[in-house]
């Protein structure tokens, strides 16, 4: 029975870019565009970041610098699980008194996963508990530091004569000097030819005319360009016959987690910060208003804005379908829930012929053709023992049984093939209040806001037919 | 990192630098030395067990358009921490990549994570910037073929490029077939049996790792007696000696046996020549070949070699070796007069060295924004400029919209005003 339970056995259709069918826990409601929104049609933003083993918020600055890892935890180099700090005791010298020795504590990191520590790799211990690490620096950077500063002298300089040519053309009265042939002639004769600037969709042409030979009176970066080696050196002699020892050589994957180095011993891996997670905020993109908000502190699941579906729409859900035969009619109890405050009108309707939605659907259907009343939903009901009766009058027909803001009802479904499974779609349409929206100044005397009638498409898949 | 970037104080934020390729995805900022992160290119869905590959050009547009865009959210949101909106992204790839895909790509960039700018980087040109050249020969050895690409001054000699469908999965697939054939196995239940009445096949990620941690390119003449050793039918030639055999343990319960004759072998088919006497280091003279005589001696002075593939051991030494005496073969001896070949070594690991020319580049926050596709560009037309498509407009950065168009030839004298 708990199939029945299943989120995608009831799907609502969401008019976004592409028509998508979700269930409607994992939909948001956009309360200002009045519309139902999936995860495919919201912009995703990161909201904070958080270490994931410590807990700790780190802001964004700060997260910048630190390149998104944490400052106080490692990660293990072999099974990347966390590392932790142990303490040892070892005997050292008084710093007033050489000859006397006393317990001084030492910290190392060690895995409880793997048991590898840091002194496998010659990491000596430290003498304070958490900041004494330090990750190895590569050693390239500042080869790389000055490359970047050489070609930002060079980006520069295109920039200028781009700004320069621009500035050129837009002059319809120029002096005589610059006439239109002279501008030409400087075009073609200047720096570099323009034919391949023109296209930025041609294979870019890296900085290449703009050499510093061209006397500039700045101060100019020069750069040694890389001297090629004539020789590479060979493997050494005894590769060929040395037997391997396949814990010492690096998996991969443990290589791919330090680019910068990708070490090929097992004696050069270096633990690495821990990397941070993130926490993510939706925004809807046509009203650009927030959907979803988490709180800030990384140990509260809360989240300060929370517009999600299941607590403005009402939601269907599959009860039980009994024996399901071709072409013979079969009643379905469907459950419908009101997730607001306030009494809901809801009816359904079965689709038209021909509606450019209704795609899957593998069997006729009759909804109820009254409207459903479902009561609000009341925080305080599930303490009440002695509830009083609602006072609804209900088509026993129609409506199966009726329990706080719940009621159970019968559709009929007439399977219309003869194999596969049998899917039925309708549109559901309720009222939906408006609470976000402002009340506007003129009517003072209305105290409830309007409401609008939205409609949904439902379609449940109700599996076999029973043979 | 600059001291600046920290305070953020004035011009735009870093831009996001990613080289997706066929196996492994380099991402990070520009202006960094590394990438942050290398990872598979691939995406797990809860459909199908094995994982499925991003970068394919043969499957529908929908289907890759759904795949690029969650790798791509990965991307952001769990290993860059960054919101797409802010940044301008460079995209570091292969020249042959299909438009389809490139299309596609930037469709999943500016239609979905509505980033602001996007500039497609060739990965060949990309390497030269990280050695403050303007010229070399570029091979790139990835994962489903050698790429070779000279650069003159700058521009990409576009009519020179050769290729060979020899790379990382050529290798697994012929590693893999060696191991079914001639490797045993111990398990519980006993041992010597042979690997494919135990397991149905070996798992690609499993014939990686064998590959990086047991096996290693000879030099020349021990790399030429296996070739001669392999293709003797009648026995005479003598293989030489084969290193150790290894013990790799596969999933806890099971040992494989790699045999020592494996582990140097399955790297010679780079250098096998093919029927068409091809092979990887022929792809290098054949370029040369191509290329005009006066460039010639200054691309084979710098040769640059990058891609996961060049980082087997001992690869340089026998490519450099291989060419050199592949220059005295008939065949180029009297085409090529240049005899000297240099090897350059950038200031990365191979595998990253196109990502850290993109990164590079990405720190010019001048020109950066003028050589992207911008996203208003893109809204306009639909459609990223192309190399290989002639009919593109022009960006509305070289001309204002309203006026009329610059002439396209450039005369002396010209009557217009």
């Amino acid at each position: 029975m708990a199939t029945l339970l299943q989120p995608e056995k009831v799907v609502y259709l969401v008019r976004g870019e592409k028509k998508a069918r979700v269930p409607l826990s994992q939909l948001y409601f956009c309360r200002y565009c009045s519309e139902l929104r999936s995860l495919e049609c919201v912009s995703h933003e990161v909201d904070s970041h958080f270490c994931p083993s410590c807990l700790e918020n780190m802001p964004s600055a700060e997260a910048k610098l630190k390149k998104n890892r944490c400052a106080n935890c490692f990660d293990c180099p072999c099974c990347m699980h966390t590392l932790s700090t142990r303490a040892t005791n070892i005997p050292a010298p008084l710093p007033d008194d050489p000859t006397k020795t006393t317990m001084k504590k030492a910290y190392y990191l060690a895995c409880g996963f793997c048991r590898w520590t840091s002194r496998d790799v010659g990491m000596a211990d430290k003498s304070v508990a958490s900041g004494g690490w330090q990750e190895p620096e590569n050693p390239c950077t500042q080869r790389i530091n000055k490359l970047i500063e050489y070609y930002q002298q060079l980006a520069q300089r295109e920039k200028l004569e781009r700004d320069r040519k621009k500035l050129a053309r837009r002059r319809p009265f120029m002096p005589q000097a610059f006439s239109q042939h002279t501008i030409h002639v400087v075009e073609k004769y200047g720096l570099g030819t323009r034919l391949q600037r023109q296209r930025s969709g041609a294979p870019i042409s890296a900085l290449y005319g703009l050499s510093l030979k061209e006397g500039e009176d700045q101060k100019e970066i020069t750069i040694e360009s890389a001297q090629a080696l004539d020789e590479v050196e060979p493997l050494p002699e005894d590769y060929y016959t040395r037997p391997v020892n396949l814990p010492e050589v690096t998996t991969l994957r443990q290589r791919l987690l330090q680019p910068d180095f990708q070490p090929a011993g097992a004696s050069q891996l270096h633990p690495r910060h821990k990397h941070l997670l993130m926490k993510r905020s939706l925004r809807c993109r046509k009203c650009e208003h927030n959907l979803s908000k988490p709180e800030f502190n990384p140990t509260s699941i809360k989240f300060k804005i929370q517009l999600v579906a299941v607590s403005y729409i009402p939601e269907v859900r599959i009860m039980s379908i009994p024996n399901l035969r071709h072409l013979k009619e079969s009643q379905v109890l469907l459950t419908l829930t009101n997730p607001v405050e306030n009494i809901t009108h809801v009816s359904l309707y079965t689709c038209e012929e021909g509606d450019p939605d209704d795609i899957n659907s593998t069997a006729k259907v009759l909804v109820p053709s009254k409207e459903l009343v479902l009561a609000g939903k009341d925080a305080a009901a599930e303490y009440d023992e002695l509830a009083e009766p609602q006072g609804f009058q209900d088509d026993p027909d129609v409506v199966a049984f009726r329990k706080s803001n719940k009621i159970g009802f019968f559709i009929k479904v007439i399977p219309q093939r003869e194999e596969g499974d049998v899917t039925v779609a309708f549109k559901l349409r309720h009222d939906f209040r408006n609470l976000a929206a402002p009340i506007r100044p003129t009517e003072e005397g209305e105290a409830t806001s309007e409401a609008i009638w939205l409609t949904h498409h439902v379609e449940l898949s109700l599996g076999p037919l029973a043979t | 990192m600059p001291l600046f970037e920290g305070l953020g104080s004035g011009g735009e934020k870093t831009a996001v630098v990613i080289d997706l390729g066929a196996a492994y995805t380099k991402c990070g900022f520009a202006g960094e030395t590394g990438p942050r992160f290398i990872i598979p290119s691939e995406i797990k869905r809860s459909g199908s067990p094995e994982a499925v590959r991003v970068v394919q050009y043969n499957i529908n547009t929908e289907e890759l358009y759904s795949i690029l865009k969650e790798f791509v959210h990965l991307l952001y949101f769990r290993h860059l921490l960054v919101n797409p909106r802010d940044r301008r992204v460079v995209i570091v790839e292969s020249i042959l990549c299909p438009s389809h895909f490139r299309e596609t790509l930037s469709r999943v960039f500016f239609k979905h994570f509505e980033v602001p700018s996007v500039l497609f980087a060739p990965s060949h040109l990309m390497s030269v910037m990280t050695l403050g050249i303007q010229s070399a020969l570029v091979m790139d050895c990835g994962y489903t073929e050698t790429l070779v690409l000279p650069i003159y001054e700058g521009i990409p000699i576009l009519s020179a490029w050769e290729a060979l469908p020899m790379g990382g999965k050529a290798i697994h697939r012929e590693l893999h077939s060696l191991l079914s054939e001639q490797c045993t196995l111990d398990t519980d239940s006993g041992t010597g049996l042979s690997l494919p009445t135990v397991i149905s096949s070996v798992p690609e990620d499993v014939v990686e790792d064998i590959k990086v941690r047991t096996c290693f390119v000879s030099d020349l003449q021990r790399g030429m007696k296996i070739q001669e050793a392999r293709f003797n039918l009648d026995g005479s030639a003598e293989r030489p000696a084969p290193p150790p055999d290894v013990e790799y343990p596969l999933d806890g319960q099971k040992i494989l046996h790699v045999k020592g004759s494996i582990r140097d072998s399955v790297a010679e088919m780079l250098f096998e020549q093919d029927n068409e006497e091809k092979s990887i280091a022929t792809l290098l003279l054949d370029t040369l070949v191509k290329c005009p005589i006066d460039t010639r001696k200054v691309l084979s002075e710098n040769l640059v070699i990058i891609g996961g593939t060049s980082m087997l051991p001992g690869f340089l030494h026998r490519l450099l070796s291989e060419i050199r005496s592949l220059v005295e073969k008939p065949k180029y001896r009297d085409a090529l007069a240049t005899k000297s070949f240099r090897i350059h070594s950038p200031p990365a690991k191979p595998n990253c060295t196109a990502w850290l020319g993109g990164a590079i580049f990405g720190a010019l926050q001048d020109i950066l924004g003028s050589r992207s596709v911008s996203r208003d560009y893109y809204n306009q037309t639909g459609r990223i400029p192309d190399w290989c498509c002639l009919s593109t407009p022009l960006p509305d950065s070289v001309y204002e919209a309203g006026k009329n168009q610059p002439p396209l030839m450039k005369r002396a004298f010209s009557t217009e005003k």
